[in-house]
């Protein structure tokens, strides 16, 4: 639109015709006091506190819900604007209480500040004040409503960035009240955003309540680690601990906003299970003994084991995805320098030879601006909340969705065509889709695509694909143990390249694209992580691995790390019985915001962090227990002071995932498979010790789907156990599959 | 839940607005499901109503909540909607609801023992050129007086 | 007397379609149908009559309609607002009632001047009675074919639908109403966009009043220039004026526009014996008191009215006589706009409860010397300071009964009782 000019306090400014006032101000610094106005929600002009001067109009008009126009002249400051100000503040405060000292949200509270403004003097009221009861409305938000100030802005959260209504305003007139439907509570996976967006102190933090005023605390930035999005997190301390988090504006990452598992993951740090000295194992027994004792054994145990006995190719390193830059780095370096390529994050995936490698090159950001979206194997609102806003942003401004998926899930927005699939037939669909796209450009037909009829479906996910001007395909998280993942990911690369998509892989999570920048992966000579295990090594090194959530298949990793001439240096920053029983030494490490390093994200943006808090007194950062390591192995190359430095060493090229060149097979199988999905607040051991988190519905999910006729198949009914969770039958799981989310360990076979 | 002759009426509803709209029909359905549970709402049936035009509970509740005629505790069997605003009252309202408590043996927004009746005061009925004036069920009773207030609420069954 | 909306009053059976029918109805619908009127000829023939908008805001109608995108290709709407619930209002049920057809053929002929092929009225829920008659009208076009798809393959379509309120005063404001259309609670949009840009289902739309929709088909019949000519200046053509209260026989009465006051009173009986007219309020319980003296002096028309210190609103003329208490009268209308607020905007939600429970106090017999200014001072705070106009309409009986009667709560205050009731 075009540029005008508009006048106000007396400086003429350019702006956009057709912009709100409120956005012309706060661009220009002039501050307008406000309460239900929030630039990523839309505009309600219900608090009316943002009123005005516009000259020719007779009362003050809200800055929020006035486009400008040319010659607009506009005063934010007079004594009528000030008169109006006052007014609205004293209505807003006949009801509200006015113990600030002792609410949650004092001295930060939006209300709070403008009343300082006008002083104490604003209210004659004197007819009682309204109070509000307050009803529980789940583990992590608490509610003190007699503070609500109506401005619905958490209201408009739910609608429209959450995607789900589950604030609302019932009642009226007076007794308008802002609450959820208490039988269902609040259970989105953003709903933490509320209580950033309540200007007072009505919703607050529940695990953080009423301890501390956040002028007493230190905020430091920080990067959250549990996805692929590495959202902008400021993390409140007090005393070296994190005590409340809240996100941080970074437009092209997260926006305003965090998802709740970035929000509340953090109460695991203090958590009892926290593993908190070095510990070694001597004739069995578990020893707490000092730092350099228990180095020094873990330096002796792998010099006796595999470097003395020039067998440096029988030591390995296992890492867990959450792992930072730094710490994929060294290890891998500490590995190769020793003679060794036996390195791998992967630990979840059955067959590394057969898996989706697929290349991500779209933004975060670009992911709002594109007109199709092709979602194969994932639920993204659970999986990677943030990506998933963007799909609900590009959604909402009118791209289509379609989706091919092993059973329904909960999506926040409106799917074009939702194809529930059987694992072992994806790969067909995608060959027919991919045949058809060929078909449409006169391209030759490869031999392998020869004899297949497209369906109507995979003729409409064609079709789109084709129409579209801008798609992308993404490659989730639930196919990369399917039978056919590597010939899916070729399928999808190829689809890609004819139809002109984008793609995004979000099939591994946290930090794994560092792992992958770093090489965490096994060299040419190396051997990957089922082969370590498979083959049996004579010393390894784990990094903050736990192997009942993070291996494919626990049983038997745990079985290969118990051998007993194995010798098993553990780094983990929480108590494990698992890791007790196979390791020979157990070295505490720093969990998330206890150290400091660098996030990866999907987009391949490098966010760097620094520790918000220090780790308790004997625990260490990894990064510096690998630096220590490699000093006392002598290696060379390990002379770093600080995690900067060990950051500036790494190159920076970008990593490819290439694409597998393994035969294509799209040959449908009749067998049944297991997804196995670790819910959403089970990904990580700080998500897995953080209470409240696990006290939400999402953090209880623990179920193992399937349809009447696969359960009539394993012969079991609902409830029943199958691999350790309780079956749920369900129609919308495809036939010949069982998908499992669980928070907890696997303990059957596969 | 809500009965198949209650959904019935509600399609018929729901038809009138352009499709995706369903839940522009939500007012009368919890109207029609209520009328099928004793003349009040509960969360089970606004839950139900919701799920059924496939709506936010929540947003069904705000409607629930906002708009008078949906009823969140007991009621009689009938209720007896007097009209206590500015003509009504000129008109001698006041005394009404007083002779209708009176009569009754209860106070506004209480049912009777019997639970036949309950008296709720409400705002202008857009009936005031009858004035006094109060409805029981669809129907409007107008230019009351006592004794024409005895005839029918003496008849109520 | 009676020419327009309550044409047919006196006949049996006024409501059917052959009453309607043989009385002229549906002769302009027909014309439309066959081709012989444009919607600029219609949308003229409005604004010749001046016929202004009787929900209470009075705009000209023929203006209204114009406004309206007719010739951009997505779905619009006209809607029709019979929520009625303005205390002291009772008009539009009595049209409803004994004139539905004049509301469709108002609508279907607004749907073809605006290119709307859906209208939908709003009829307040306790309006059961109304509603069967309006529902029964609407079967009785749809057999007699005029309306739906391409009707009579004339290449027009309208169709009409009822929606049915559930209690909300607050849903007469037209955004409110197109809100719960949408089967939300009633609140408010605040504007821009207008309705005509951003209405019903975020589409083009256009709402007037029952009597506005009613007085189309026979304007047009007759003329523009004939209705204006019934009426004064700035004040087109013939309105229902609903009297009320302390009146011998309280009715509704369509009459010229710039009837005098005194002989709209002596057509509803003037005041009930033995009594004296104390004062008036002409528009609808959100239109400011006049004393007697005052709206003796008044003719019934928009700047009638407005000399005289208030407003025409809905043309709902409540009397009251020498025994009416004024505190009592303005409490009662003080609890119903705190009552019937719709909580979102924060000077109405919290000041309309505040006016309330002053006066409520002093009903109470704890008044204080300086709760008149408060109460002054509230209602400034409201006045023109929220989404809709029901915030004015709290504060504007409050300005004005304080105005007008003022000694009258100085005395309760003081005493604890009322000056009139003792
Ligand atoms: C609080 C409030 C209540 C209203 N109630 C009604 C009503 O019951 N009926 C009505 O026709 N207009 C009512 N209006 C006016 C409408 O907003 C709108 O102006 C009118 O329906 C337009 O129709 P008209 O131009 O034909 O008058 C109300 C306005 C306000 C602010
Ligand atoms: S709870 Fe907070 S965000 Fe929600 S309406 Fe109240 S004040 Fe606004
Ligand atoms: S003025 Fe009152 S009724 Fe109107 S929008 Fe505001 S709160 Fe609602
Ligand atoms: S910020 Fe403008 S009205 Fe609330
Ligand atoms: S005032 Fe009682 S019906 Fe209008």
């Amino acid at each position: 639109m075009a540029d005008i000019e508009i006048e106000i306090d007396g400086n003429l400014v350019s702006a956009k015709a057709g912009e709100m006032l409120i956005a012309v101000t706060d661009r220009e610094g002039i501050s307008v006091p406000r309460f239900c106005y929030h630039k990523k929600l839309s505009v309600a002009a219900n608090c009316r506190m943002c009123l005005v001067d516009v000259e020719g109009a007779p009362k003050p008009q809200p800055a929020c819900s006035t486009p400008i126009n040319e010659g607009m002249k506009v005063h934010t400051n007079n004594e009528k604007v000030k008169a109006s100000q006052k007014a609205v503040m004293e209505f807003l405060l006949i009801n509200h209480p006015l113990d600030c000292p002792i609410c949650d949200q004092g001295g930060e509270c939006e209300l709070q500040d403008v009343a300082m403004d006008y002083g104490s003097d604003v209210s004659r009221f004197s007819e009682g004040k309204r109070v509000v009861v307050d009803g529980d409305i789940g583990p992590l938000i608490q509610t003190d409503m007699t503070r609500c100030i109506h401005c619905t802005r958490c209201v408009r959260f739910g609608a429209e960035i959450g995607g789900i209504m589950e604030m609302g305003g019932t009642g009226r007139g007076e007794d308008l009240k802002i609450e959820p439907f208490l039988a269902e509570g609040i259970q989105s996976e953003l709903s933490g955003n509320m209580i950033d967006v309540c200007p007072v102190g009505a919703l607050t933090s529940k695990p953080f309540r009423y301890e501390l005023r956040t002028w007493q605390m230190n905020s430091v930035s920080n990067i959250a680690r549990h996805d692929l999005t590495g959202s902008n997190i400021v993390t409140q301390t007090y005393k070296g601990r994190v005590k409340r988090i809240v996100a941080k504006d970074n437009d092209s990452v997260n926006e305003t906003w965090i998802s709740d598992r970035d929000r509340f993951s953090y109460e695991g740090l203090a958590h009892e299970n926290r593993l908190l000295s070095p510990q070694i194992k001597v004739k069995g027994e578990w020893r707490e003994v000092s730092w350099d004792e228990a180095l020094e054994f873990a330096m002796r145990g792998l010099t006796d084991k595999v470097l003395n006995t020039g067998e440096a190719n029988k030591l390995g390193a296992l890492a867990s995805n959450t792992a930072t830059l730094e710490e994929f780095h060294l290890l891998q370096k500490l590995l190769r320098e020793v003679g060794s390529e036996n390195i791998d994050y992967r630990l979840n995936i059955k067959d590394l030879e057969n898996t989706v490698t697929l290349e991500s090159n779209i933004k975060l950001a670009g992911l709002e601006g594109v007109d199709h979206v092709l979602i194969i194997g994932s639920n993204p609102r659970l999986e990677q909340p943030m990506i998933n806003h963007r799909l609900r942003k590009a959604s909402l401004s009118g791209a289509s969705i379609d989706v091919i998926n092993v059973m329904a899930f909960d999506f926040n927005y409106q799917l074009n065509s939702e194809n529930i699939v059987t694992p072992n037939q994806i790969a067909f669909m995608l060959a027919e889709v991919l045949k058809l796209i060929l078909q449409a450009s006169n391209a030759e037909i490869p031999e392998a695509l020869s004899k297949i009829e497209a369906s109507d479906t995979a003729k409409q996910l064609a079709d789109r694909l084709l129409d579209a001007d801008n798609s992308v395909i993404i490659l989730g998280e639930h196919m990369v143990n399917n039978p056919q993942a590597s010939s899916i990911a070729q399928l999808i690369n190829e689809i890609a390249q004819q139809t002109n998509s984008t793609t995004l892989n979000i099939s591994a999570t946290a930090n794994s694209m560092a792992g992958d920048l770093t090489e965490f992966v096994p060299g040419k000579k190396g051997l990957d992580a089922n082969a370590m295990l498979a083959t049996g090594l004579k010393a390894y090194i784990l990094l903050d691995v736990y192997p009942h959530f993070d291996f494919h298949h626990p049983a038997q990793a745990i079985k290969a790390l118990s051998k007993k001439d194995a010798f098993v240096i553990s780094m983990n920053s929480f108590k494990d019985e698992a890791v007790a029983q196979y390791s020979d030494v157990m070295l505490p490490i720093a969990s998330f915001y206890e150290t400091s390093g660098s996030h990866i994200n999907i987009e391949g943006k490098v966010q760097s962090f620094c520790a918000s808090v220090s780790a308790p007194s004997d625990v260490k950062p990894a990064w510096k227990v690998l630096k220590v390591l490699a000093d006392l192995l002598q290696l060379p190359g390990f002379h770093f002071a600080n995690s900067m430095q060990v950051t500036s060493e790494i190159s920076n090229q970008g990593h490819k995932q290439n694409v597998s060149n393994k035969k294509l097979d799209i040959k449908v199988k009749r067998s049944v498979n297991v997804i196995w999905q670790k819910s959403p607040y089970a990904v990580d051991a700080l998500s897995r010790h953080a209470s409240a988190l696990q006290a939400t519905k999402i953090g209880q999910m623990h179920s193992a789907s399937m349809n009447k006729a696969t359960a009539k198949k394993l012969e079991v009914a609902e409830n029943d156990n199958y691999l350790g969770v309780p079956v749920s039958i369900r129609e919308s799981v495809a036939n010949n599959c069982v998908f499992v989310n669980t928070n907890k360990p696997i303990r059957g076979e596969l | 839940m809500i009965s198949n002759q209650a959904k019935k009426q509600i399609d018929v509803w729901v038809a009138k607005y352009p499709i995706g709209r369903q839940s522009s029909a939500v007012m009368e359905a919890l109207k029609i499901v209520q009328a099928e549970n004793e003349n009040r709402l509960s969360a089970d049936i606004i839950q139900a109503v919701a799920d059924y035009l496939d709506m936010p509970s929540i947003a069904a509740q705000e409607v629930a909540t906002f708009y008078e005629n949906y009823n969140h505790k007991s009621v009689g069997k009938h209720t007896i909607r007097i009209c206590h605003n500015i003509s009504c009252m000129l008109n001698g309202a006041d005394d009404l609801v007083k002779y209708l408590e009176k009569k009754l043996g209860v106070k506004t927004g209480k049912v009777t023992k019997n639970g036949l009746v309950n008296v709720k005061k409400v705002e202008c009925l857009g009936a005031c050129v009858g004035a006094p004036m109060f409805q029981i069920g669809e129907q409007y009773y107008e230019n009351l007086t006592k004794q024409k207030i005895d005839e029918i609420v003496d008849n109520l069954k | 007397m009676n020419e327009v909306c309550f044409k047919n009053l006196d006949k049996k059976k006024c409501y059917s379609l052959k009453v309607y029918e043989q009385s002229g109805g549906y002769s302009i619908w027909r014309k439309i149908l066959k081709g012989e009127l444009t919607p600029e000829e219609i949308i003229d023939e409005l604004k010749a009559s001046g016929l202004r908008g009787r929900g209470g805001a009075g705009f000209p109608t023929g203006l209204k309609w114009s406004f309206m995108p007719r010739n951009a290709s997505m779905q619009k709407y006209v809607v029709c607002n019979s929520d009625e619930g303005e205390p002291g209002t009772c008009k539009d049920r009595d049209i409803l009632r004994y004139n539905p057809h004049a509301v469709i053929e108002g609508m279907a002929i607004g749907g073809f001047v605006m290119n709307a092929s859906v209208g939908y009225n709003y009829i307040r829920g306790e309006f059961m009675e109304p509603f069967k008659r309006f529902e029964g009208a609407l079967k009785e076009v749809y057999k007699a074919g005029l309306l739906g798809k391409n009707i009579g393959a004339s290449g027009v379509s309208f169709d009409l639908h009822t929606h049915l309120g559930a209690g909300a005063y607050i849903c007469g404001e037209e955004t409110a109403l197109l809100e719960s259309i949408e089967g939300k609670k009633g609140q408010p949009r605040f504007k821009p966009p207008f309705p005509a840009n951003v209405g019903l289902f975020g589409q083009p739309t256009t709402i007037n009043n029952t009597e506005s929709f009613a007085s189309v088909p026979e304007i047009l019949s007759q003329g523009g220039q004939w209705f204006a000519d019934i009426g004064v200046e700035n004040s087109g053509g013939c309105k229902l004026f609903s009297v009320t209260g302390h009146v011998q026989k309280p009715s509704n009465f369509e009459v010229p526009m710039g009837i005098p006051f005194k002989d709209l009173l002596e057509m509803a009986g003037g005041i009930k014996k033995g009594r004296k007219l104390k004062a008036v309020i002409p528009g609808g319980s959100s239109t400011p008191v006049l004393t007697a003296e005052v709206a003796m002096e008044m003719t019934m028309d928009y700047d009638g009215i407005e000399k005289a210190g208030s407003m025409l609103g809905a043309g709902s003329v409540i009397v009251m006589d020498d025994s009416t208490c004024m505190v009592a009268t303005l409490t009662r209308l003080a609890h119903f706009y705190y009552d019937e607020s719709c909580g979102q905007c924060t000077p109405c939600r919290e000041g309309t409860g505040w006016l309330y429970r002053v006066l409520k106090r002093i009903m109470d017999g704890d008044g204080k010397a300086d709760d008149i200014d408060l109460l002054l001072g509230v209602s400034d705070k409201i006045m023109g300071n929220t989404i809709c106009a029901l915030g004015d309409a709290a504060a504007m009986p409050v300005e004005s009964f304080l105005r007008n009667f003022r000694p009258e709560f100085e005395y309760y205050i003081k005493h604890g009782k009322s000056m009139v009731k003792g």
